[in-house]
């Protein structure tokens, strides 16, 4: 029974290695200028794309980069997003992390490395390669007057819905809450499930209170919120939070959203078991891979009216502030920030760059055309776009946000508690 | 010495630095903050439904693997052919990563596609398909169930291998004296097996102390909080909020539940040893 007198001391000391797990150590100031030079090795970290094709893809492009630039070699990662939310910071924080990584703009992502002192400052990189990205975008990744990243591509989120089935069923896409609610009941009645929503990660919480709200109260409202001019337990966001309260009740949601993980949501659109799909614009190409019908998309719909789509900026290239590498990492940035490579994703990755972009020649989809033409519009200012708020707010708001719509939907709150909670989020 | 100084009291000292101190990761001299954390810890309405979760998780996370592990051992005590294809295939799922275990048991409780909830459909069950990672009310007993699994196998096999010294003549003659299964088990087998019952209950207990893996990986704590324990809140506080020192806190809050825990049953079994008892 030796073992036995080893094992209370071990488990003991492995709880306090969970103990000390939590310690960290404090990050480099900043990027290594003494060993500046445009040759070297890098690793680039991006998330894990929907379609694995995509990865191959870019893999393929950078070894173009690598061409045009002899010395300098990019070792591309992969990540499943869920991951990355844990790890980077840790990563970065140990000095084990990758030299230019793709990551969310905003305070809530962008914002919350630059605070920690994790990301390179690119503000005179902005200047020497006169990158040309909208104001609007950059202001996103721009922190106490420093620009720390290239925002990621432009993206919407709306409503997706089976434009086949709604012709077949003889309706038609939503043009108010009325429209949307009438148009659930329809589905409902054939056995369909309405809206395909999922939340076993939590995000999704984030971006089913963006549409419903910046429908709602329109961009000046969320401008409101998000500065602090209104609170967020009051009745525009109760009702915002209440509408899907009011369509879990009706059963126009799937069973159990809170266990249906985001690719399980997709996969019951794609099926046709689910007639519309809350989402962002980002998964236009998964979804042209997958179905073998027509697909529309409109905004979420508001009280009186079509509703506005939901803006934000996907996750694009930052520099580790505690590279070793970072004037490859620049040349690299520089290549990611290019117009070519924007063109590039436009046509092969089916992403629309944050910077004005030369489309007439390019082949795309009619769906991914669609979603161009009304982002570009909206980029030109030629109307409103909502604000998606998990990219926007900190990460205590984003987790009583993301707890409180998977409180909602699993039934544990209902949509005042979660507003107070939101709003006490918001102050602390 | 020096594995205890390097493995045991650096860490602990290190922890015990962080709790006293507000390090958000990234001030490299961080402010003394006194008793804050614990006072805050004390007030936060989230740690006792976390503590709730532990407390479940260490009640049947030790008694359903000791009870399944001890029950398995037994029906194949006598069985001489196929003992280690019964072994590996027992103790095969304590070697997996719970990365894989997460995985593959998140499929199966999928309220779509997975099997649990279809096989409840065949059997004329339907009524009780839920979504059990999604519904507060399964959730945590979705994933204690999957961990229940995971280490059955591990004590099956530890029990197997201490019922190989029980005395069978005792157990013979309490057969003939007309004791019947539950009495022989009570009374016979389980004292000589004592001091490894006793090993593999700290190991168990202590583990549901400290549980983190297997419920991050499966539900991350969700459904809003429904699974979170303390291992899950002091991760999200330290690496998700930048609260490192209070995440350290509640991780020394862990640690000073589970030692006492893990000091009495190993004096208890170490006594036992010294009366003579067990395998």
């Amino acid at each position: 029974m030796q073992l036995s007198t080893l094992k209370v001391p071990g488990a003991a000391a492995a709880v306090l290695l969970l103990a000390a797990g939590c310690t960290g150590t404090a990050p480099s100031s900043g990027g290594d200028e003494d060993s500046a030079d445009s040759t070297g090795s890098i690793r680039y970290l991006i998330e894990q794309q929907e379609d694995p094709g995509a990865l191959k893809l870019l893999d393929a492009h950078i070894d173009e980069f690598e061409k045009a630039n002899p010395g300098i070699t990019v070792k591309l990662e992969a990540m499943p997003l869920e991951n990355m939310r844990t790890v980077l910071q840790t990563q970065l924080r140990s000095g084990e992390g990758p030299d230019v990584f793709n990551w969310g703009s905003g305070p809530g992502y962008a914002g919350a490395l630059a605070e920690a002192g994790l990301l390179y400052d690119l503000t005179d990189a902005y200047e020497q390669n006169d990158w040309q990205i909208y104001d609007f975008a950059k202001e996103r990744v721009t922190f106490d007057g420093k620009t720390f990243g290239v925002p990621g591509e432009m993206e919407t989120i709306g409503l997706f819905y089976n434009k086949t089935l709604f012709a077949d069923l003889g309706i038609a896409a939503p043009e108010s809450l009325a429209d949307l609610e009438a148009v659930s009941r329809s589905l409902l009645d054939e056995g369909i499930v309405p809206i395909g929503v999922s939340d076993k990660e939590g995000w999704q919480g984030g971006h089913l209170l963006s549409m419903a709200l910046s429908s709602e109260v329109g961009s000046d409202g969320m401008d409101e919120l998000l500065n602090g001019g209104a609170a967020w337990d009051s009745p525009d966001v109760v009702s915002a939070l209440r509408l899907w309260e009011d369509f879990m009740d009706a059963g126009y949601l799937p069973e159990s959203p809170t266990a249906l993980s985001y690719d399980g949501g997709n996969a019951l659109f794609y099926s046709g078991e689910a007639a519309m799909l809350p989402t962002g614009s980002w998964l236009v190409p998964e979804i042209e891979d997958n179905v073998d019908f027509e697909v529309g998309y409109v905004p979420f719909p508001s009280g009186d009216g079509p509703g506005i789509f939901t803006g934000g900026l996907g996750s694009g290239p930052f520099i580790s502030a505690g590279t070793t590498e970072t004037e490859a990492a620049l040349k690299f940035v520089d290549f990611l920030a290019s117009q070519e490579h924007g063109q590039w994703t436009v046509e092969n990755l089916g992403s629309i760059p944050p910077m004005p972009i030369d489309t007439k020649d390019l082949q795309v989809s009619p769906l991914f055309g669609q979603v161009l033409e009304d982002t570009s519009e909206l980029s030109g200012g030629s109307g409103d776009l909502g604000y998606n708020i998990d990219v926007l707010v900190t990460d205590v708001f984003n987790e009583a946000m993301f707890d409180g719509v998977q409180a909602i939907l699993s039934g544990q709150k209902d949509a005042e508690e979660v507003a107070q909670d939101l709003e006490a989020a918001f102050r602390k | 010495m020096a594995m205890v100084v390097i493995f045991f009291l650096f860490p602990l000292a290190n922890a015990v630095y962080y709790a006293f101190v507000d390090f958000n990761g990234i001030n490299p001299q961080p402010p003394f903050v006194g008793f804050d954390n614990f006072v805050e810890l004390a007030k936060d309405p989230n740690l006792w439904p976390a503590l709730k979760n532990n407390v479940i998780w260490i009640l049947i996370g030790t008694a359903a693997p000791l009870a399944i592990g001890l029950a398995l051992a037994l029906l194949l005590w006598a069985v001489q052919r196929g003992s280690i294809f019964y072994r590996i295939a027992f103790f095969f799922p304590y070697i997996l990563p719970q990365v894989a275990i997460g995985v593959v048991w998140g499929w199966i409780y999928d309220p779509v596609r997975g099997w649990l909830n279809q096989a409840l459909e065949v059997v004329g069950l339907g009524s009780l398909a839920t979504g059990w990672l999604g519904n507060p009310n399964t959730a945590l007993y979705a994933v204690l169930g999957t961990a229940v699994w995971a280490t059955s196998g591990f004590v099956f096999v530890i029990f197997l291998s201490a019922l190989r010294n029980v005395d069978t003549e005792l157990v013979d003659a309490s057969l003939l004296d007309g004791a019947n299964t539950l009495q022989r088990v009570w009374h016979i087998i389980l004292p000589q097996i004592m001091p490894v019952f006793l090993m593999v209950t700290t190991i168990t207990l202590v583990g549901g102390f400290s549980v983190f893996d297997i419920i991050f990986i499966m539900t991350g704590g969700g459904p809003a909080g429904a699974t979170e324990v303390l291992g899950t809140y002091a991760y999200s506080s330290a690496f998700q909020l930048n609260r490192i020192s209070y995440g350290t806190t509640l991780a020394l809050v862990i640690t000073v539940m589970a030692i006492p825990f893990a000091v009495w049953l190993n004096r208890l079994q170490r006594r036992l040893s010294l009366q003579g008892m067990g395998a």
